[in-house]
């Protein structure tokens, strides 16, 4: 009894204090490493950007090829994973009273997985010999161990994702006929994507090591790249799905106001979940081998997911006027003026969410048959993920940053680090307003994507693409600097920061309180869902690319 | 009546003949989304119908069994291969499938749910289960095409639909049946 109780105190004493030591550990292992691949990949991409724009030539043995694989791997795999599963993990640890030990344990041992399957992995894009870009279509064939890497990097998350799967039940028994915490939620969604999403490019990645190895002579190329966006558009919405729970339930603390209705951005999460992963086919949209009507129905299938974007654009901005109100804004824009921002916290995810107006709208673009055949495979689709990921996504992960790394590392923000927050946040900005704007243009050109930098015989049109390559090579040298501003801010923070405790900010639901129904809680049933969904989505393609397979491709080293 | 009225203007969309072309076009888009899409419309427009006739459903369907078996007769009918043709070929067909499936399934469907004891809905359940795999099975495995609107490849993708859709009928089962809910709720 008395240890009871005790534990009870000890989980107030959590919430309402500070942090887990061993949980902040974690967490704070799982920062550093996201950070660190900030800064290589940021270094990489900016050479990488030089290069394109045609002002500096890599020599051969560190060329532009394996210098976009590895910048890839560690931005879109390596930062985000750890980042989204350490800011998940810090959460779910503040919010059901510390991590289960067991789960603590999964977590170290997806951590090492992870790093061990990344040394794994990018071994072979040091020597040359994976230089086949983060997408590793087949019929590029990279070293087997780059594959083995690869598949070693989803275990280690799926056994992230188990453990928070068993830290969430166990909450649930000990907490009956309560509704998890709403940040809690936000992470069931993020990990259930997580799991189900990286199925299918396990498969594929699975089948790709005995192809490289030779066990097998062919691979179909269709079937792989299906695999590979059935997962690479979740991801893209996992990171997605990660920035909008810090818009629906952090912001609205840090502006000091209350988020908005429980039930509703509930039902915006179960959506996501449900909707998510046969968008991925919208990626293969100008692919041959699917019937014109299957695309044409698939387009309806992507763009549901823009309505609960939809409904997240319109909460945000219904809980940013009534705070800016409640503060005195007065007139039509009056409230924009109240709004904090001269904090980083609130500016980053602020500037990270009109960023998304025009890179959701630009997907939406994509996602139609015609418009995409305008721009596929040009720098527009490179223009629009920096704008996306690269901005809307990062941004957010920026601003978490600001006050995440403080709690777990009890100290806190202090103004001047404030500061340099908001200037990291400007500088961030311009960059990538130089160089997603005029990718975006120089891609409506015709300039091809995953292509080094070449005059093609000096082609007129060729040419006229320089002035927009300069202007990437010019948003890059900021965005660099805005890399070590904000790299430089985070280690910090960690360990160089007044000591201190910093909250872990979760915003109140709005009064007066609504009931939340009960039936959100039933992730039974979405799951069931969600999977007639993606057989739905995924049944008619897959099997006309198995059942009337071309001719599989064997292994080419282009390079 | 909201739900009724989602319910009309989901139907009527069904009905443009562009929509309903488009769905037709694609032999497993007919059979496991225009036609599912239809019953739901049905499911949305049955309040109206038991708020306007309440005395036809308790009349007729008093415990609801009349109403589930007018559902498994009519939804069984749409499940045999020459339906489809049939439903493409021959207008009337055509015009049956758009009444019977809203208001002979989904209509019925709602007003016999509640009504129904659990043993008939695990018969009804378990039931479409075995009859999914079945006719999934039969379309993947049978070498000929049963439909002449369709070619073999898109009877092989509706097999395999229907198996899909059974699996996620049994998980859907074994969550119901083997996860206590008690427990957390």
């Amino acid at each position: 009894m008395s240890t009871a109780t005790s534990k009870s105190l000890k989980e107030k004493a959590n919430q309402v204090m500070g942090v887990n030591l061993k949980d902040a550990k974690l967490a704070k292992s799982y920062m550093a490493v996201a950070f660190i691949a900030l800064l290589l990949g940021g270094i990489l991409g900016l050479l990488q950007g030089f290069e394109r724009a045609g002002l500096i030539q890599l020599p051969y043995w560190f060329n532009y090829y394996q210098v976009l694989t590895a910048h890839g791997l560690l931005l879109v795999v390596v930062l985000t994973a750890f980042f989204t599963i350490g800011y998940f993990y810090a959460g779910l640890s503040h919010c059901l009273g510390g991590l289960l030990p067991k789960v603590r344990k999964m977590a170290w041992i997806g951590f090492w997985m992870k790093i061990v399957g990344l040394v794994i992995a990018i071994i072979p894009v040091l020597l040359n010999k994976a230089s086949v870009m983060y997408t590793f279509y087949p019929p590029l064939a990279a070293a087997p161990s780059f594959y083995i890497g690869l598949a070693l990097i989803v275990l280690g998350i799926w056994v992230c994702a188990f453990g928070a799967f068993i830290n969430v039940a166990s909450w649930r028994k000990v907490n009956k006929g309560k509704h998890l915490p709403i940040f809690a939620f936000f992470a069931t969604a993020v990990f259930i994507l997580l799991f189900f999403g990286s199925i299918g490019v396990t498969i594929e990645v699975l089948i790709l090591i005995a192809w490289s190895f030779g066990w097998i002579p062919t691979v179909n190329v269709m079937v792989s790249r299906t695999l590979f966006w059935a997962f690479g558009h979740t991801l893209v919405n996992i990171w997605y799905l990660t920035a909008v729970s810090a818009w629906y339930v952090v912001v609205p603390k840090i502006i000091g106001g209350r988020r908005f209705s429980d039930a509703l951005t509930r039902i915006v999460i179960i959506l996501l979940v449900i909707m998510n992963i046969p968008g991925g086919f919208h990626h293969q949209i100008v692919d041959p081998g699917m019937s014109q009507a299957l695309k044409f129905l698939h387009v309806f299938m992507s763009l549901s997911i823009s309505f609960p974007s939809l409904m997240t654009a319109f909460a945000m901005f219904y809980v940013f006027e009534r705070t800016g109100r409640k503060l005195g804004g007065k007139g039509l824009f009056g409230w924009l003026r109240k709004l904090p921002w001269g904090d980083v916290r609130f500016l980053a995810p602020m500037i990270a969410m009109i960023a998304f107006i025009p890179a959701g709208a630009g997907g939406i673009a994509q996602t139609t048959n015609q418009l995409n055949q305008v721009v596929h495979n040009t720098m527009w689709v490179v223009g629009h993920f920096h704008l996306t990921v690269g901005t809307s996504v990062i941004l957010t992960f920026f601003g978490i940053s600001y006050w995440l790394i403080p709690h777990i590392s009890n100290r806190v923000l202090t103004p001047r680090m404030n500061k340099v927050g908001v200037i990291q946040t400007i500088i961030w900005t311009i960059g990538m307003l130089f160089m997603s704007g005029s990718m975006h243009a120089v891609g409506l050109l015709g300039s091809p994507r995953r292509t080094s930098y070449s005059t093609y015989g000096d082609n007129a049109t060729a040419l006229g693409w320089d002035p927009y390559l300069i202007f990437v090579a010019v948003g890059g040298t900021f965005l660099i600097i805005g890399v070590l501003i904000q790299v430089f801010a985070v280690f910090h923070m960690m360990f160089f920061a007044p000591k201190g405790v910093t909250e872990f900010p979760i915003a109140d639901p709005e009064v007066p309180v609504e009931k939340t129904p009960m039936w959100t809680e039933r992730w039974g049933l979405w799951i069931v869902i969600m999977l007639v969904v993606i057989s739905m989505g995924y049944v008619i393609p897959l099997v006309e690319l198995i059942v009337n397979a071309p001719p599989g491709s064997p292994p080419f080293k282009t390079w | 009546m909201k739900q009724a009225r989602f319910g009309l203007l989901l139907f009527l969309f069904l009905l443009i003949p562009p929509v309903a072309h488009l769905l037709e076009s694609i032999m497993i888009i007919h059979m496991h989304m225009q036609m599912p899409l239809l019953v739901i419309a049905g499911f949305l427009m049955a309040p109206f119908f038991q708020k306007r006739f309440p005395r036809l459903f308790e009349n007729w369907n008093h415990a609801g069994i009349p109403g589930i078996l007018l559902v498994t007769i009519v939804w069984l009918y749409w499940m045999i291969p020459r339906t489809m043709d049939d439903a493409l070929t021959v207008q009337s067909v055509e015009a049956f499938k758009f009444f019977s499936l809203p208001f002979l399934v989904g209509v019925p469907l709602r007003d016999s749910w509640k009504k129904i004891g659990l043993t008939v809905k695990k018969i009804i359940f378990i039931g479409f289960t075995i009859l999914f795999f079945g006719m999934g099975i039969l379309y993947i495995k049978v070498p000929v095409q049963l439909c002449n609107n369709y070619l073999l490849i898109e009877q092989i993708t509706l097999g395999w639909g229907f198996v899909t859709m059974a699996i996620c009928i049994v998980i859907y089962l074994w969550y119901f049946v083997f996860m206590d809910h008690s427990k957390y709720e």
